[in-house]
C-alpha cells in the first residue's frame, strides 16, 4: 500500500496525511490497523440478524475510525450504512454491506 | 471575564519550558486515540483509555497530574457522558476540563449541558485547530482556577477588591439601565478589637461582618468585597433605605461580640443615572463614608448629596492651595494664653500655639477642617512643623523682649508622632533660638495614644528623654484604659472641651471632671481644662481642685503682638 495507490482508489491523501502529521508510513500503519477492524464482520452479522440497532452501533463506530483515515469511497458507503441504520429503515442492507467489503477488500489488497 | 495581561499564564511557556501537561484521551478505537495522541504528542504528555471504566479509574488517580480530558462519546457498555457525570459528582474531578469528541450534534449539546467545556467533530479538524482548542480549553480552566484562588479573600470568602470590580464593570455592562448604589461599610476603630481582644476575635469579629454584608448582597441582587481591612464595598440595586442594611449587619456582628459595642459608618452613592464610572461611585460612598465621624456614638449611614460634592471641590482647592499659604502668610500662629489657677488670683504661665489660615477666597477657614484634611492626605508635616518652627521663634522674641520665657505647647499630629526625624527637628529648632527643650511642650491627642497603644509609648518616653513635656490632649474623648493611663509618660493631661462645656453644680459632667482630677491627682499629673468661656465654669473647675486653665473666658487666642502686650501687663501685676 502507497500513497499513490491510496490516492488511485479515491482517499482523499492530503487530508489524511495532514491528520497524521504528515507521516505517511502512519498513516499507512492506521489503515492497515482500520482495516482489520473486526467490527466489518460484526456488521455482517448484525445485519444478518436483523439487529438493526446494533448494527446502527456498529456502524456508528466504524464511521468514526474510517472518517480519520480519509477513505472516501469507504467512509461515502459507510455514512449511507450509517444514515439507513440511524432510521431503522428495514431495506435489504446486504447490498450495500457487500459493497463496503469490496471496498475494505480493495484498500486491503492494495499494492 | 479575563485577567489582566500580568496575571495571564503563558501556556506555551509552560509547555516548552517548566513542564509538560497530561492529557488523557478516551476512546474504543485504537486508530482514533493513536491519531490523537500522535497530533497532540509533541507538546503534551498523553494517557490512554478505552472505556468509561478505565477512564473514570484513572481520572481518579491521577487527578493531579491530568490538565485536560479528550473524551469520545460513543463507547460500547458506558458512555463518555458516564464519564463526564462521574467526574460532575466529584468535587476533585469537576474541574478538570473535558473535551468531547463525537459525530452527534445533540450529544455535543448535552455534554456541555453536562460539564464539557468544548467538543471536537468526527472526522478530525486539521491538527492545528484541535491543538488550539486543547490548548485553550487547558488555559481557560488554569485562568478559571487563578480567579479562584485570588478572587477571594481568605478570610471572609468574600471576592476580594480587584475581582469585585471586574464583576461589577460586567454587571454594568449587562444592565445598563438598572439603577444601582455603591456602598461602603466601615468598622469604626476596628483595631481597637484586635488591640482589646486579639487577632483571633477580631478575625471573627471581621467574618461575621462579612456574613452580614453577604447576607444584604443576595437580598438585593448584589455582590460584595472585603476592600481592606476593615471595609467593605457592597454594589446593589438601588434601596429606598438602608435599615435593612444596617440592621442585618449589626444583628450578625452582634452575634459574635456579645455586649461590645459594634459602632459602623455606612457610606451610600445612589447613582441613579449612571453619571460617573464605577471607581468614581465608590470613591464618593467612601467620601460619604468618612464624612461620618470615627467618634460617632452610633452606627451611621451617609448619602452622597451635593453638599459633598461641593465639600470635595472645596477640599482639593484647599489641599492645592497650601503650599502657597505657607509662602505668602496666609497662615499664622496664634497663642491662646493658659492660666494657673491654683494661687490666689490667676496668673499667665504659658500658652498653646493655634494656626489660622485666612484664605484669599474662603476667608478664615477652620482649623478643624484643615487639619484632619492634611493629615489624611500628608499634608500636615508641613503644617505642624511651621507652627513648631514659628512658636520656638516667638519664645525667643517675648524672651528678647519681655525677659520671661512664656512655656508654649504645639500641637502634634498622631501621623508626625511616628516621623523618624521628630527629635531631630525639634532638638533643632531649640538650639537655633537658644531655647531649652523644657520650653516646648508636645499636645498629643488622647485618640493617638489609644489608636496605636503599643508603639507610641515607646516614641512619647524617648521624646521626654530629651527633656520635652508631653501633654495628653483631648482627653476624655477617647477610650483610654485605667490601665493604660497609669503607664503612661506625660506630663499633663488636657480634658477634652466637651466634658467643660456643660459642666453645672453637682450635673454628671461635673462629677466626670471630678473624677478625673481624682485621678489626675493619683498620676500626679497637673490637668488642663480647654475650652472654658464662662465664670461658672471657671469657679467651678478652680473649687474642684483645676490647675490650669485656657479659653475664653480668660482670652481668645491671641497674635504674637497682643500676646506680647499681656506678657507685659503680667510682668507688670506682679
Amino acid at each position: 500500500m502507497t500513497i499513490d495507490s491510496l490516492r488511485e482508489f479515491g482517499a482523499n491523501v492530503d487530508e489524511g496525511l495532514e491528520r497524521c502529521m504528515g507521516m505517511e508510513d502512519f498513516y499507512i500503519e492506521m489503515i492497515e490497523l482500520g482495516m482489520s477492524d473486526e467490527r466489518f464482520e460484526l456488521l455482517g452479522r448484525n445485519l444478518e440478524a436483523k439487529d438493526l440497532e446494533e448494527a446502527f452501533e456498529t456502524v456508528h463506530a466504524l464511521k468514526g475510525v474510517i472518517g480519520n483515515l480519509a477513505l472516501g469511497p469507504l467512509y461515502d458507503t459507510i455514512c449511507e450504512l450509517t444514515e439507513h441504520l440511524r432510521g431503522q429503515y428495514e431495506i435489504d442492507y446486504k447490498p450495500l454491506y457487500d459493497k463496503l467489503i469490496e471496498q475494505r477488500n480493495q484498500v486491503k489488497e492494495l499494492k | 471575564m479575563t485577567m489582566d495581561s500580568s496575571n495571564k499564564l503563558d501556556i506555551g511557556a509552560k509547555q516548552g519550558r517548566d513542564f509538560r501537561r497530561t492529557i488523557l484521551i478516551v476512546d474504543d478505537e485504537p486508530v482514533n486515540l493513536r491519531i490523537l495522541g500522535n497530533i497532540l504528542g509533541d507538546d503534551y504528555d498523553t494517557d490512554f483509555a478505552t472505556s468509561a471504566d478505565e477512564a473514570i479509574s484513572i481520572i481518579q488517580t491521577e487527578k493531579d497530574a491530568i490538565s485536560l480530558v479528550l473524551l469520545d462519546l460513543h463507547m460500547p457498555g458506558k458512555s463518555g457522558l458516564a464519564v463526564l457525570d462521574a467526574m460532575r459528582a466529584d468535587k476533585d474531578l469537576h474541574n478538570i476540563p473535558v473535551v468531547v469528541v463525537t459525530t452527534d450534534k445533540e450529544a455535543e449539546v448535552e455534554s456541555l449541558h453536562r460539564g464539557a467545556v468544548d467538543f471536537l467533530g468526527k472526522p478530525y479538524d486539521k491538527p492545528e485547530v484541535i491543538k488550539a482548542r486543547v490548548g485553550r480549553a487547558i488555559e481557560l480552566f488554569i485562568d478559571k482556577a487563578i480567579i479562584g484562588a485570588t478572587g477571594i479573600d481568605r478570610l471572609t470568602g468574600l471576592m476580594t477588591r480587584d475581582f469585585f470590580f471586574q464583576y461589577c464593570q460586567e454587571y454594568d455592562k449587562y444592565h445598563p439601565e438598572q439603577q444601582v448604589d455603591a456602598v461602603v461599610v466601615n468598622f469604626i476603630k476596628f483595631h481597637l478589637i484586635n488591640d482589646l481582644y486579639g487577632r483571633v476575635f477580631g478575625d471573627t469579629v471581621l467574618k461575621s461582618m462579612a456574613e452580614g454584608v453577604r447576607t444584604v448582597a443576595r437580598a438585593y441582587g448584589g455582590v460584595a468585597c472585603r476592600h481592606n481591612a476593615d471595609s467593605f464595598y457592597l454594589y446593589i440595586e438601588h434601596q429606598k433605605d438602608y435599615e435593612y442594611l444596617k440592621k442585618t449587619i449589626l444583628d450578625k456582628l452582634s452575634e459574635v461580640m456579645n455586649n461590645i459595642n459594634a459602632k459602623l459608618r455606612i457610606g451610600v452613592y445612589p447613582d441613579l443615572y449612571r453619571s460617573c464610572n464605577l471607581h468614581q461611585r465608590f470613591d464618593r460612598a467612601l467620601q460619604a463614608c468618612n464624612n461620618i465621624s470615627r467618634n460617632a456614638h452610633n452606627t451611621e449611614v451617609a448619602i452622597y448629596n451635593n453638599e459633598m460634592h461641593e465639600k470635595e471641590l472645596y477640599e482639593e482647592r484647599l489641599l492645592r492651595d497650601v503650599d502657597e499659604a505657607l509662602l505668602n502668610n496666609q497662615i499664622s500662629v496664634v497663642f491662646q494664653p493658659k492660666y494657673d489657677i491654683s494661687g490666689q488670683r490667676p496668673v499667665l504661665c504659658s500658652a498653646e500655639a493655634l494656626i489660622r489660615w485666612k484664605h484669599p477666597k474662603f476667608g478664615f477657614v477652620s482649623p478643624d477642617f484643615f487639619i484632619p484634611l492634611f493629615e489624611e492626605n500628608g499634608h500636615i508635616k508641613e503644617i505642624d512643623r511651621y507652627v513648631w518652627r514659628e512658636s520656638a521663634r516667638q519664645i525667643r522674641r517675648w524672651r528678647d523682649i519681655y525677659g520671661v520665657t512664656v512655656h508654649v505647647s504645639v500641637n502634634v499630629s498622631s501621623a508626625e508622632i511616628f516621623a523618624p526625624d521628630l527629635l531631630d527637628f525639634l532638638n533643632g529648632i531649640v538650639k537655633e533660638n537658644g531655647l531649652e527643650n523644657s520650653d516646648l511642650s508636645l499636645e498629643i491627642t488622647e485618640s493617638s495614644y489609644t489608636d496605636s497603644v503599643s508603639g507610641i509609648v515607646e516614641v512619647v518616653k524617648e521624646i521626654r528623654s530629651h527633656g520635652f513635656k508631653v501633654a495628653m490632649d483631648d482627653f476624655g474623648k477617647g477610650y483610654s484604659s485605667l490601665n493604660m493611663l497609669t503607664n503612661l509618660p506625660i506630663d499633663s493631661l488636657k480634658l477634652d472641651m466637651a466634658f467643660i462645656k456643660d459642666i453645672s453644680p453637682d450635673n454628671k459632667e461635673m462629677h466626670m471632671v471630678e473624677f478625673v482630677l481624682r485621678m489626675a491627682e493619683f498620676l500626679k499629673v497637673p490637668v488642663i481644662a480647654e475650652g472654658v468661656d464662662t465664670y461658672e465654669q471657671f469657679a467651678l473647675l478652680k473649687g474642684a481642685g483645676c490647675s490650669v486653665i485656657q479659653g475664653y473666658y480668660f482670652s481668645k487666642p491671641l497674635t504674637a503682638g497682643e500676646f506680647g502686650k499681656l506678657i507685659e501687663r503680667s510682668c507688670h501685676d506682679n
